[in-house]
This record gives structure tokens, C-alpha cells and sequence, in this order.
């Protein structure tokens, strides 16, 4: 049993490490796709969380990979889970090291990259609204996620503090409704 | 190609590759947040301070890492791994990157997925969604600016939007039908003037 989990944690992240063209947050909808809508390893809550963690913590969004291996599948499975989300990249990086003044040249690779991006914006737009759908339902939140886009947006305030940030409006607005 | 002068000194000291994977390995504990920040960090370690390589090349590899699929910070610090010292180096540095997020997050995930029933995490999951939600969305909004601003491109993200809605496609359908769409454009338009095929980069 858990070896087939570990083989289905291993194809789904290879895959998500293949197709996240656009950065880490490209990431995003194929991770969701692959780990609560296929196999249903996680919850959309819990799917929040990993995603939340991989930005609380050092390193690229993709290590909400280990997060969600581990629930998958313990110990075993965060490796093989972060192994494989990094194994494309790297493969990639490789080649493209190797072979990136034929490739970059290239108007058609060009124009691939150019019809990727608005779909990987439609994607993460639309686990946005997914999340949102499922876990903003209160005031706060949705205050939260207006102030959290302006700030990212005009302010360039980092990642990091932001998800602090309104991580303990959270604590406190559960705090507050407990006690008043 | 002719560097300037302080450059050929620089590339000359070519970094062991113990020495790489430590300097990863102190990103990778300390680069926080991805994204801008970490890229601030990257280039002040690697260029600034090492002198591993010159403005020149790294914004060179900058372009490179963001043509492959996944994070950029890992993209772009592994092609200079590589180049500093081959496949190994490329090997050990990344995973001394990787390793700090990694044992972290294991650490994060058993607090949370333990206590996950706990109405003060269950809060702070709340708040945390929130931001997740505004971040995605301020990240989708940075990503705009990314490709070109030509109708073209707009009508493939709307088609997508569609298509995700109501047919329910695994993203990984959507994305090599986006990226029919733009090389298939490309192939045939590109002979004629190409202005629309210019990113609007410089970001």
C-alpha cells in the first residue's frame, strides 16, 4: 500500500515539477489537481496550510510538496515527494545550460512561453477562488485578502511577513470571538 | 565578447564546491518568502559578496531560469551551480538549499496536522488561507506583466478560465494547450514584423 502511494506521490510531483512553467506559484493548480482533486490526500484546508507553510518557511513554494508528501505518506513520502517536484527543474536547468543559445532564440519556444503564462494566471486565479470559496467566509478574511494583495502588490512588502501577518489576525480574531 | 577587467579577475577564483553548498545552504536557511526577496538575497550573496560572476552573466542566467518550469530561486541557483563547477556542484548546492525549507516544513506539518482541531490553529489556518488567497492573487496580477500585452494572449488566459470552469481539465491539458496556442502563433506570424511576439519585460 504504501508503495503504491510513494509511486503515485513520485508521478504527481514529477509532473507538477514538469508543468509549472512561470515560477513556484505556477505550481499551485497542479499540485491542488494532483493532491486533492485525484488521489485526495488532502483536504482543501489542509491544502491551504501546505501552501501557507511553504511560504512561512525558507525556500521555494514547491516545498509544499514535503508537505504534502508527509501527509500522504509520512517521512518517506516528503522525500520522495520533494525529490521529485525538484528533479524537472534541475533536469531542465541542465539542458537549457547546455543548449540555451539554440533554444532561446527560438521565436516559436518564445511564443510557447507567451501562451503558457495567461493560462498559469487562469489557473492560479481559479485555485484562488477555489480556496476562497472554502475557507474565507468571514469579515476579517476577506479584509485580510484585500489588505494581503495591496501590500504584495504596491508595497512589495515581503511574502513572509504577510502570511504572518495574517496568520495572527487570525489567532487574534478567534481570540476575540471567544471572548466578547 | 570582451569583459571588463575586474570581472576576469573574479571568474578566476573559481568556488569549490563544498564552498557553494554552504553558501547555498545559508540561503536556503535564511532566504525567506521566495519571490523578490529571495531574489535581493541570491544576488547579494553570489554577486556582490563572492563574486562568483558578473552582472552580465547573471542576469543571463536569470533569463535562463525563467524559461525552465518550477521556482525560479532554485532554477536560477542551480544553472550557477552548474556553471561554477558541473553536474555535482549543481547536485550537492541545490539539495544544501533545499534542505533547510525542507526539515522545516516536516516540523510544521506535524504541529499543524496534529493539531489541526484546536480552535487557536484552526484560526490561525483561517488567516492563513486568507493570505494565501490575496498573495495567489497579487502573484496572478505580477504574472500580467510577463507576457505580451496583445489581445491575443488576454483571449488564451480568458479560454483557459473557461475551460478550467466548466470543463474541469487537469491544468497539465490547459498548459500544453497554452503553449499550442503561443508557439502555434509564433510558427505562423513570427515572419511578419513579430512586434506583437515582444515581451513587455524589463521588469
Amino acid at each position: 500500500m504504501l508503495s503504491i502511494t510513494l509511486a503515485e506521490l513520485a508521478w504527481s510531483f514529477l509532473r507538477v515539477g514538469l508543468f509549472g512553467f512561470g515560477g513556484g506559484f505556477a505550481m499551485i493548480p497542479l499540485m491542488q489537481a494532483a493532491a486533492v482533486n485525484e488521489y485526495h490526500w488532502l483536504t482543501m484546508k489542509q491544502f491551504s496550510a501546505a501552501i501557507a507553510v511553504g511560504q512561512i518557511t525558507p525556500g521555494p513554494v514547491a516545498i509544499s510538496a514535503t508537505f504534502i508528501g508527509y501527509q500522504a505518506a509520512g517521512i518517506s513520502g516528503a522525500v520522495v515527494a520533494t525529490l521529485a517536484v525538484f528533479t524537472p527543474s534541475i533536469l531542465a536547468m541542465y539542458l537549457l545550460a547546455r543548449f540555451y543559445l539554440r533554444v532561446r532564440a527560438d521565436p516559436v519556444v518564445q511564443g510557447m512561453m507567451h501562451g503558457v503564462l495567461p493560462v498559469i494566471v487562469a489557473l492560479i486565479v481559479m485555485v484562488a477562488l477555489g480556496l476562497g470559496q472554502e475557507g474565507v467566509a468571514s469579515l476579517w478574511q476577506v479584509l485580510v485578502v484585500a489588505v494581503t494583495v495591496l501590500l504584495a502588490i504596491r508595497a512589495r512588502v515581503p511574502y513572509v511577513l504577510l502570511i504572518l501577518g495574517s496568520t495572527v489576525v487570525g489567532m487574534v480574531a478567534t481570540l476575540a470571538g471567544k471572548h466578547f | 565578447m570582451s569583459k571588463p577587467e575586474k570581472t576576469d579577475i573574479a571568474a578566476v577564483r573559481t568556488p569549490a564546491s563544498k564552498e557553494v553548498a554552504l553558501v547555498y545552504l545559508k540561503i536556503g536557511t535564511v532566504g525567506f518568502g521566495g519571490g523578490y526577496a529571495v531574489m535581493g538575497l541570491i544576488h547579494a550573496e553570489l554577486v556582490e559578496k563572492h563574486g562568483w560572476l558578473d552582472e552580465q552573466r547573471y542576469q543571463n542566467m536569470l533569463s535562463l531560469a525563467e524559461m525552465a518550469p518550477g521556482a525560479l530561486t532554485v532554477n536560477l541557483l542551480a544553472v550557477i551551480a552548474y556553471r561554477l563547477g558541473g553536474v555535482w556542484t549543481m547536485l550537492i548546492a541545490t539539495g544544501a538549499l533545499i534542505l533547510p525549507s525542507f526539515l522545516a516544513i516536516l516540523l510544521l506539518a506535524g504541529v499543524i496536522l496534529a493539531w489541526q482541531g484546536v480552535g487557536l490553529v484552526q484560526g490561525a489556518l483561517a488567516g492563513l488561507t486568507s493570505g494565501v488567497v490575496g498573495l495567489m492573487l497579487a502573484v496572478a496580477w505580477d504574472l500580467l506583466e510577463k507576457f505580451p500585452r496583445h489581445w491575443y494572449y488576454y483571449a488564451v488566459g480568458l479560454v483557459a478560465l473557461a475551460a478550467d470552469f466548466f470543463l474541469h481539465l487537469n491544468p497539465v491539458w490547459l498548459i500544453l494547450a497554452g503553449a499550442l496556442a503561443g508557439g502555434g502563433k509564433a510558427f505562423f506570424f513570427s515572419r511578419r514584423g513579430g512586434s506583437a511576439g515582444k515581451p513587455k519585460s524589463g521588469v
